[in-house]
């Protein structure tokens, strides 16, 4: 595909919300780019098969007819794709550099929507950074994507809706659950389901998954989270601890797969200096935006799970009413189209949104999680900093995040806090005795993602490069 | 037990791959991560300052956790899809 070097909209990530800005923009003949660092179009929740597997005509999964279709809206609406292309940085303008095996790459917009998505919360515990401890959207991703069941002997552990879903495709694909470790109470099993599905009609599959799992008969601990993990012969041992009575297990597996509920992807907003608003049941900071999903800065647009978690379903709303605003703002429809076609969506958002609050708690992170990390585990993966060194900074007089970060490189590695943000601030405020949103964010500094030197150089024969005479002597 | 689940997709073609010297039998295209994982080279990389084993993670591209050595450059595992032949090391990724 030729790819332009400037377009009147640009979508960074093809999930439910990026793909139907990017079609309704398009469907009013704005010329459109949809990038995203995955092979295909579907985000995480719709990610396709790695492209070498080839679709059996006799049976198919629900969630890669969903993504066949992103693929072929985004096909006949002529949309422009840059897949396999990781975005590294993103500077007002707006200017988006990617770099791909081809090399690096700039676009320029004048409207950007940022639909990034959102990345697992994991709280950490002792032998969290064991190898076969993963997260369960990787494990996820492994089942639906990938095809893979991770282990012969599996554990899941955590909160939130993906506890159940992993279940559920692990069993459906014949898999074996040694124990599921669910940190809500059993009375809160019931609300998941509905977080889960947050529509009526797909009540039937959320009862089918659910009696799936109690038919299963696989033991499920309510109440518990992991307290530890150790080295074993052939795998690892989790040590389990009920919340209440205290009372501890250990189970032998091959997997864990755990995770304590969904973040906002803020790299392109931080880096964007953007304002942001703090939202512990929407999962953490996220920029701040109108009911149309404008953000602080003119033509940037935040939209899908990464302007707030509400799931794959309201994704797709939001992601139309994004594009309905370009539209306004563009001139291309006026204020009477404008309010016609966005108060029916708008509606059905708010449904969705009141339905979503409903269960939010399952979202958020119960303080026993925070208070079961030992002060020798490892906090920041990437810098191999402990719970000990950041409390050790506060008590120095650290105030902030971007100061503890100065103190002790936590969030300097390569996942640019990423993964330990959300429990450092957590784990930070109890010290410090203030709200986590006293403390900050992490100031965006590119590159967001690694960024290697050979892709900056690229491809190029020795021919090619410009020779300059050397100076006179 | 065959983790690999056959019933939806039909994968590529069988090809060997040399992970530290030895030889792991995969099918062309899957995700390299993903095809260490479930064939016990679970340990990746050495964390920076402990040197303790390291694995993946998140596996969408976000922890940077599932580095290694492929045909001598590092990459991030999770976005590499298997071509036959290919050299992967694992363990410490700084010695040459």
């Amino acid at each position: 595909m030729n790819l332009k070097k400037e377009y009147d909209v640009i979508v960074i990530g093809a999930g439910p919300s990026g793909v139907s800005a990017a079609i309704k923009c398009s469907e009013k003949s704005l010329k459109v780019l949809i990038i995203d660092s995955n092979e295909n179009s579907g985000g995480q929740i719709y990610r396709a098969p790695p492209k070498s597997y080839v679709k059996k005509k006799e049976k198919s999964l629900k969630e890669n007819l969903i993504q066949i279709k992103f693929s072929e809206d985004l096909k006949k609406n002529n949309i422009d794709t840059a897949y396999n292309h990781t975005v590294w940085q993103v500077s007002p303008g707006y200017k988006i550099d990617a770099f791909s095996d081809k090399g690096t790459i700039q676009w320029k917009t004048k409207n950007l929507i940022v639909a990034t998505g959102t990345y697992e919360k994991i709280i950490p515990f002792e032998g969290w950074t064991t190898p076969g401890v993963i997260g369960l959207a990787a494990c996820t991703v492994m089942l639906k994507s990938h095809q893979t069941l991770p282990g012969e002997k599996i554990v899941l552990a955590g909160n939130g809706p993906l506890l159940i879903l992993v279940a559920y495709y692990v069993l459906k694909f014949g898999g074996k659950i040694e124990a599921i470790i669910d940190t809500s109470k059993k009375s809160q099993w019931l609300k998941s389901i509905f977080s889960l599905i947050l529509s009526p009609q797909n009540f039937i599959q959320g009862i089918t998954w659910m009696l799936k799992i109690i038919f299963s008969r696989i033991p499920i601990y309510s109440n518990s989270i992991v307290a530890k993990v150790t080295n074993e012969k052939n795998g690892i041992s989790v040590e389990i601890k009920n919340i209440e009575n205290k009372k501890s297990k250990k189970i032998s597996t091959e997997v864990l797969a755990v995770g304590h509920g969904l973040t906002p992807s803020t790299d392109i907003t931080r880096l964007l200096r953007v304002d942001h608003v703090y939202n512990e049941l929407k999962g953490g900071w996220i920029a701040k935006i109108d009911k149309y999903f404008r953000s602080s800065a003119k033509g940037l647009y935040i939209t899908g799970d990464g302007s707030g978690i509400s799931g794959a379903v309201a994704a797709h709303d939001k992601g139309k009413l994004a594009a309905y605003a370009i539209l306004f703002d563009e001139n291309i429809i006026d204020e009477k189209e404008f309010k016609k076609e966005t108060v029916q969506v708008l509606r059905k958002l708010n449904r969705y949104e009141i339905f979503a609050k409903g269960i939010a708690n399952l979202n958020s992170t119960p303080k026993e999680l925070i208070n079961n990390i030992d002060e020798n585990t490892i906090l920041c993966r990437c810098e191999d900093i402990t719970k000990k060194e950041i409390i050790h900074a506060i008590k120095k007089g650290a105030k902030n995040l971007n100061q503890i970060k100065s103190w002790t490189r936590f969030g300097m590695g390569p996942c640019q806090g990423r993964t330990c943000q959300y429990s450092v601030a957590r784990v930070a405020a109890d010290e410090l005795n203030c709200e986590v949103e006293e403390l900050g964010y992490l100031t965006g500094r590119s590159p967001i993602r690694p960024f290697p030197l050979d892709k900056a150089i690229g491809d190029f024969d020795y021919d090619e490069i410009t020779k300059v005479e050397a100076a006179p002597l | 037990m065959n983790l690999r689940i056959s019933d939806y997709f039909e994968r590529g073609k069988k090809v060997k791959v040399i992970v530290n010297e030895t030889i792991v039998e995969a099918h062309e295209g899957e995700c390299l991560s993903v095809v260490l994982f479930i064939s016990n080279h679970k340990n990746l990389r050495l964390s920076p300052k402990k040197r303790e084993n390291r694995g993946m993670f998140c596996l969408m591209g976000s922890c940077q956790e599932c580095a290694v050595l492929l045909n001598g450059k590092k990459v991030t595992s999770c976005n590499i899809f298997i071509k036959a032949g290919m050299t992967v090391k694992t363990g410490d990724l700084n010695e040459s």
